[in-house]
Order: structure tokens, then C-alpha cells, then sequence
């Protein structure tokens, strides 16, 4: 017997906010998180980086110097999403809590300057701290150690999917009864180390505007960091302790392109294959969906993602709404994913739906319902779509919870 | 829920690559150890490691161009193909949407971060091209072995460090049995890399002489590299088509110390509730386990608090376990030793004999298990069950059984 699982908090570190709402409301306006980027030295690349992020602000007087800049936001986002649900440190001591982290380069940043202080300065010279933090599930461990997440862990990583795969896999392990409450999302940091590589692929854009999901011309993308965890939980669980449910996570799918070829009719395929295994897992249809949050950024790929989604909504692709929140947010790859989630939630809760940044309407584009302004929408169930540069697409069906129980 | 068997492994590691000469190797007490070769040691004061030294990418890698996959890929395509191929099932004739691969690592591509900071302290930013971005991201690995066998079903990348070819088992196990995917290739690789093994020596976790898992004088762990694949698919449909089942995957543990980075819990409290899950998954009690698998990397405190985690998770039948650990031969192969176990816990299965832990010769009191000393044991394995431990508290613990 399946249980059900439903999303009881949000968590949200990222350059429009910290919580679920502030990230509705900026990406409501319009706001851009984009700016040009000091990582790389003379450059004109922009980043969508969180300016200040100050952990202790979140975190107390404690000694976080042991955590990279991934464990901190990972850390922070836990704080934020443990404080979302209701549970304090009582609370989660007394469960075995669960964490499943997406991040795609983990903490890149630290493993290689790890590797070149042990060049420059010798093997004998490098910092134990820095080793530790040098695996790529490093900020989940650090998560785990500071909110006594003793239950099932796990990172995972699919590229710009992770975020997606990280709640699939949560809810999983929640509805096979391996755990009641499981944190989920995901995390990353913005490093020159990927900056600058990324820049050599010749992916990101360069002209110093914002990036344009869906559009006409992909132009490149801009890259990003942030953290956002979810708290799944039972539903019987989150009934019994009296908790809202926000969401219910009602179903998921996910498929691969492996032909990682030019033309992107396979990638399509791979999303339209996901979308329809997450319908078919939650029983629904697609006239059923309210509103599509799309892993659209910019790039190259934006046009298979809209046609896959298409393909597998049918005669409804012209009439549901669409926000492709990488227009303003930057591609957070491993936290991106999780990122739109909980700007779902902010919008489910505000039942408004920001639109696509500069998207201008066009007879040849598949999905009709795209708009570049904002649209109120009843938003029962939405689809979160992850579609990685590689090929890995997720797809999950969030439904609008009932809230808080009277 | 369907039942969930092994029908193929497929294994590239240091003491050999296939799984008839590996599980020789293992039997017969090889140890794949030695000075390291891949990059100068002059600046370390140990000199060990577990390389695959005769690993040739171009036979595997078919559809992809090998110089354009980074080298815990290639292992992987390779073990990938001889995992397949030891199942009986051909590629090509694999349903693409129905066929999965959930893969594991610690480190990913750390060659290509090496790579990096090579040319970066030679040239500047202006030296570095766009490998990292392109080779480096740990979900390439699953993303290559499913690019070259062209498999478009459910694909992830488990990076749970040193336990994550078990996390990879256990996630194919349940895509399986839930139905989500018919046949899932499932396993780990990691490549050697010095960042590893300068972190490693850091620690002074590498052993001085030679690695002695449970051995009063053991002085450390050995940094290793490999791939190990395993194939996955439902006991009906491996009997439909009359396929060896080496074992079943009958459940599985996992859970968080939530204690240190690199420490393992004083008192084994992650790894026992693990293995305490494992057996409740299973259906299982203590005694009906015949084998593990130790995680015995052969640091002093590893192999001390694994013997006191299995004591407080099997009470007193632990001493009548047999308990081997492998990386006594093959060194720490990393995001790839639980999966190199995983197939030494089938084959136990299989075949009714376990592998030893060589290098043993003094009894050490605080790890006083049965570790089947320098000898391998003809032994009916009914249930083996592998654990695994990985940097930041994440355990680990599958239990695989005869059909």
C-alpha cells in the first residue's frame, strides 16, 4: 500500500529570497537575480549570486567554519524548511528525518582548491576540513551532522534535473514506508571553477542581458546558485501532528536521452516519455494540469523541452499556463529544480503564476498558454518539468494541498 | 512488488577485469595492491594504492569516442557491457525506455579536476577549457553508460561517496520491483586520482606496508579505483528467458549518523540501524544471514566500531558470522568498493564459497568476528549481506539471498 505524501514547508536560499513567497513575489515583478559576475576576471559574464548570504543570520552564533559555502546554503535551506513545517530540534530528534540533496558539481570549488594547494604548497600543507568537504555528498552529510537528520540519506545527481530526482526519490522512500519525513531539493554554489568552464562550452550568454526561456534565438544562459529544500512527509503523519499541507506530491516520472545529439528530436522524446509516466503514476490527465514550471533557460535546449511538453499534453499545450523561472533566477542546475518547486508552492498559495521574461507570443511555438506576463491561475496541480543538458528529464505532479487542518 | 534478482555482473578492478577472473582473484587471496604508478608519490610518505593498470577503454566505449569520456566513465561503459553480456542479454535487444542505470561514486571525474587546476596553475584562466563543465559532473557516469548502450529509462547518479554502489543497488532494486523499469544496470566507479589519495594520506588514514583489515597492527586503508556493474531485473522475467539468478535482492537499509564528517558513530548507531533495516526489509532474522560483507577498510577505528555496530545490530549470533573484507585485496576502489562487494556478496551466494581477508595475522580483541582469515571457505550462503560507510554518516546495507 502506497501512502500519500504531501509538502508540509519549504526552505529557500537563493538571490530572490529566502522563503517560498519572497521568491513568488520577486519572480511576480519581474525581478532579475542576474548581475555581472566578479568570479571570473575580465569577464562580462552574469551570475545570478546571493550577495551577502550571511549563514550566521540563519544559524546562530554557532561555529559553521567546518562548512563550505554548499553545506552552509544546504544547512540554511534545512533551517528554513524544519522552521517552514513546524518542527523544531525536539521534534526531529525524536524521528529518523531523511534528506535527499540534488546538486550536480557539489563542492567543486573546495576540490579543487584542495588539489592545488596540495601542488603548490605540498600534500602535507592541505586542510582535513577541505577533504571532507570535497565529496559530492559533503553538504548533505554537513546538513545531516547539524540538524540531526538521522534517517535515510542521500544525494543525487542529474544535472539540471537533481532537484526533480531528489523529491521523486523522497517521495519514494515516504510512500514505501521508509521513512514519515524526508527534507528534499537541492543545492549549489556558484564557482569559477564552473563558471569559467561552463563559459569554454560556449552555453552561457554573454551580452550582459538577461537570458530569454522559449526564446526565439537561444542566446545562452546564465548561471546561478541557491538551495531549497522541501519537507515531505506522510500524509498521515502530517495529519497526526496537525501540520498544513501546502502540496501533495502526487506523482513522478523521469526518462534519458542518450543520443546527446545536435538535433533534439530524442531530448523531446525523453521529456514527453517523463511527463506521461508522472500522468500515468498519478492517475491524471492532462487537462487535469493548471500550470507547467519549465527548466527553460535560455539555452539551446529550451525548444525540445516546449515540444516534449507538447507532445505529451496534446490538445491542452495551447491552453496551460507557463513559468520558466531561469529568466530571472539564473540555472541553479542542481538546486534549480527545487528552486521552481518552491516558487510553485509561493504561487499555489498566491494563486497567481509569474510568466516567461521577454517571451514574445509566436504562432510556431508550441505551448499556447506561454505568456510573458504574470496570470491568475487555480493552481490544483502543476507540473515541475527537469530537463538536463545531458539528457536526464523528471517530471513530478505537485497537487494543491488543503492547508492547514481546521 | 516484484522480486528483484542479479543476473549479470560486470567488474573492472584492480586484481582484474570480468567476473570469472576477478572472483578467482579474490578466492584465491590476490592482492591488486601496490606502489602507486599513475603520479609521482616522492611527496607523500606512503606509497600504495589499488590501480587498474591494464585497462584498455577502446574495446568497450563503441559508440562513444573514448577520448571523450572521462575514466570512472569508461570503466563503467566496460564493466556496463561485461555485466550485460554475463546476463546473456544483448544491447541491442534491450527495451531502450524499460532499461535504467543507477550508478555510484565518490569522487566522479577527478581527473578532470586535476585536469583544471593543472592547466589554471600553468596558464591562467585563460588555459582552461571546457572539460570540467563538459566531463566532470558525476551524473556523466550513468549518463555515458546509457549514451553508449543507448538505454533511455530512469537514470541517476547516487554519489553517496564510499557507500554509494549500495545506494545505486537499492534504488535499481526498487525501480524494478515497482515496476518503474524492467532491467536496471546498477553499480559504482570511481578513478584514482591524487586528490583522493593526498586527502587520504592527509588523515593518515593509508596504510604504511600493506592492508590488514581486523589485524591487531593494521595501520590504514589503501586508496583504490574500479567500476563494478550489476545487472537487475525481475525473478520472473529472469526465469522466463531461463537466466542464471545469482541472487535475489531481498532488501535493504539505509540511514545517517548524523555524527562526523569522517568519523564513523562511537557506537556504531548508524550502521546497526541500517542493518536492522536491511534484515526487517528482508524479512530476515540475524541468524539466517550466513555472510557479510565487511565495509573493513582496515583503518584502525573503522574496522573497531564495524565489529561493534554488527554485534549491536546481530547480537550474539554476530560471532558465528563470517565476516571478509575484500579491500584487504583490493584496496578502497571508493565510489566502486560496494559494488565490487555487492557481486562478491552474489557470487557467495552463487557459488558457496567467501572470500578471505588476507594480510591477517594478529587477533585483535576489539575485532574478534570470524573474518575468514588468509583463506577462502566453502560455505552455503543463503543470505549475504553487504555494508557499507561513507564520509558525511551515510550507511548502507543491502542483503542479498539465494533464489
Amino acid at each position: 500500500m502506497r501512502r500519500r505524501v504531501v509538502v508540509t514547508g519549504a526552505g529557500v536560499v537563493s538571490p530572490l529570497g529566502d522563503s517560498a513567497a519572497a521568491l513568488h513575489a520577486a519572480l511576480m515583478v519581474g525581478r532579475c537575480a542576474l548581475a555581472p559576475s566578479d568570479l571570473v576576471a575580465g569577464s562580462a559574464l552574469h551570475a545570478g549570486a546571493i550577495a551577502a548570504f550571511d549563514p550566521q543570520r540563519y544559524l546562530g552564533d554557532a561555529n559553521f567554519r567546518p562548512l563550505d559555502r554548499t553545506g552552509q546554503l544546504a544547512t540554511v535551506a534545512a533551517r528554513l524548511a524544519l522552521d517552514d513545517a513546524g518542527l523544531d530540534a525536539a521534534a526531529v530528534g525524536a524521528r529518523e528525518v531523511g534528506l535527499v540533496l540534488g546538486t550536480t558539481y557539489g563542492s567543486v570549488r573546495t576540490i579543487a582548491e584542495f588539489d592545488r594547494r596540495g601542488i603548490e604548497v605540498g600534500p602535507l600543507y592541505v586542510k582535513p576540513f577541505d577533504f571532507a568537504n570535497s565529496v559530492i555528498n559533503a553538504a548533505a552529510g554537513q546538513t545531516a551532522i547539524w540538524h540531526q537528520l538521522r534517517g535515510p540519506s542521500s544525494t543525487v545527481a542529474c544535472g539540471a534535473a537533481s532537484g526533480v530526482a531528489a523529491l521523486a526519490l523522497a517521495a519514494d522512500m515516504i510512500a514505501s514506508g521508509r521513512a514519515d519525513v524526508v527534507l528534499a531539493g537541492g543545492v549549489e554554489e556558484l564557482s569559477f571553477e564552473s563558471l569559467v568552464s561552463f563559459a569554454r562550452m560556449g552555453l552561457l550568454r554573454g551580452d550582459g542581458r538577461a537570458p530569454e526561456p522559449f526564446g526565439r534565438e537561444p542566446a545562452g544562459f546564465a548561471l546561478a546558485e541557491g538551495a531549497a529544500l522541501l519537507v515531505l512527509e506522510s500524509a498521515d503523519h502530517a495529519a497526526a501532528r496537525r501540520a498544513r499541507a501546502l502540496a501533495e506530491v502526487v506523482g513522478h516520472g523521469s526518462a534519458f536521452d542518450p543520443t546527446q545529439a545536435a538535433d533534439t528530436t530524442s531530448l523531446a522524446q525523453a521529456v514527453t516519455d517523463a511527463v506521461q509516466l508522472a500522468l500515468g503514476a498519478a492517475g491524471r490527465t492532462p487537462d487535469e494540469v493548471r500550470a507547467i514550471s519549465a527548466a527553460a533557460n535560455g539555452g539551446r535546449i529550451d525548444d525540445a523541452e516546449a515540444r516534449g511538453l507538447a507532445a505529451a499534453l496534446g490538445a491542452h499545450a495551447v491552453a496551460v499556463p507557463v513559468t520558466a523561472p531561469k529568466g530571472m533566477l539564473g540555472e541553479a542546475l542542481g538546486a534549480a529544480g527545487a528552486l521552481q518547486a518552491a516558487a510553485l508552492l509561493g504561487a499555489m498559495a498566491a494563486g497567481e503564476l509569474p510568466g516567461v521574461p521577454a517571451f514574445a507570443a509566436r504562432a510556431d511555438f508550441a505551448l499556447g498558454g506561454a505568456r510573458a506576463g504574470s496570470a491568475r491561475v487555480d493552481l490544483r496541480l502543476a507540473l515541475l518539468d527537469g530537463v538536463a543538458l545531458e539528457g536526464t528529464c523528471c517530471a513530478l505532479l505537485l497537487a494543491r494541498g488543503e492547508g492547514a487542518p481546521s | 512488488m516484484r522480486r528483484v534478482a542479479v543476473t549479470g555482473i560486470g567488474v573492472v578492478s584492480p586484481v582484474g577485469t570480468g567476473r570469472k577472473r576477478f572472483w578467482e582473484a579474490l578466492l584465491a587471496g590476490t592482492s591488486g595492491i601496490a606502489p602507486v604508478q599513475s603520479f609521482d608519490t616522492s611527496r607523500f610518505k606512503v606509497k600504495l594504492g589499488a590501480e587498474v593498470r591494464d585497462f584498455d577503454p577502446a574495446p568497450w566505449c563503441r559508440r562513444l569516442a573514448p577520448e571523450g569520456v572521462g575514466r570512472a566513465s569508461q570503466m563503467a561503459i566496460a564493466a556496463a557491457r561485461l555485466a550485460l553480456a554475463d546476463a546473456g542479454l544483448d544491447p541491442g535487444a534491450l527495451e531502450p525506455r524499460r532499461t535504467g542505470v543507477a550508478m555510484g561514486t565518490t569522487s566522479g571525474e577527478p581527473l578532470e579536476v586535476e585536469r583544471f587546476d593543472d592547466a589554471l596553475l600553468a596558464g591562467g584562466a585563460a588555459a582552461v577549457d571546457d572539460r570540467l563543465a563538459a566531463r566532470y559532473p558525476c551524473h556523466r557516469i550513468p549518463g555515458q553508460v546509457a549514451a553508449e548502450l543507448g538505454l533511455r529509462g530512469p537514470n541517476v547518479m547516487l554519489p553517496n561517496a564510499c557507500a554509494a554502489g549500495n545506494y545505486a543497488v537499492a534504488y535499481a532494486r526498487d525501480a524494478v520491483a515497482s515496476g518503474r523499469a524492467d532491467v536496471m544496470l546498477a553499480g559504482g566507479a570511481d578513478a584514482f586520482s591524487r586528490i583522493t589519495y593526498t586527502g587520504f594520506a592527509r588523515l593518515g588514514a593509508i596504510a604504511s606496508d600493506r592492508c590488514a583489515p581486523f589485524d591487531r597492527e593494521r595501520t590504514g586503508m589503501v586508496p583504490g579505483e574500479g567500476a563494478g556493474v550489476l545487472v537487475l531485473e525481475s525473478v520472473e522475467s529472469a526465469r522466463a528467458r531461463g537466466a542464471r539468478i545469482y541472487a535475489v535482492v531481498a532488501g535493504y537499509g539505509l540511514s545517517c549518523d548524523a555524527h562526523h564528517m569522517t568519523a564513523s558513530h562511537p557506537e556504531g548507531d548508524g550502521p546497526a540501524r541500517a542493518m536492522q533495516q536491511a534484515l526487517r526489509d528482508a524479512g530476515l532474522a540475524p541468524a539466517d544471514v550466513s555472510y557479510i560483507s565487511a565495509h573493513g577498510t582496515g583503518t584502525p577505528t573503522n574496522d573497531r566500531l564495524e565489529t561493534l555496530a554488527v554485534k549491536r545490530a546481530f547480537g550474539a549470533v554476530a560471532e558465528r558470522v563470517p565476516m571478509s573484507s575484500v579491500k584487504s585485496m583490493l584496496g578502497h576502489t571508493m565510489g566502486a568498493a560496494s559494488a565490487l562487494e555487492a557481486a562478491v556478496c552474489c557470487l557467495a551466494v552463487a557459488d558457496g564459497r567467501v572470500p578471505p581477508t588476507v594480510n591477517y595475522e594478529h587477533p585483535d580483541p576489539e575485532c574478534d568476528l570470524d573474518c575468514v582469515p588468509n583463506r577462502a571457505r566453502a560455505l552455503e550462503v543463503r543470505a549475504a549481506m553487504n555494508n557499507a560507510y561513507a564520509f558525511g554518516g551515510a550507511n548502507a546495507s543491502v542483503l542479498f539471498t539465494s533464489e
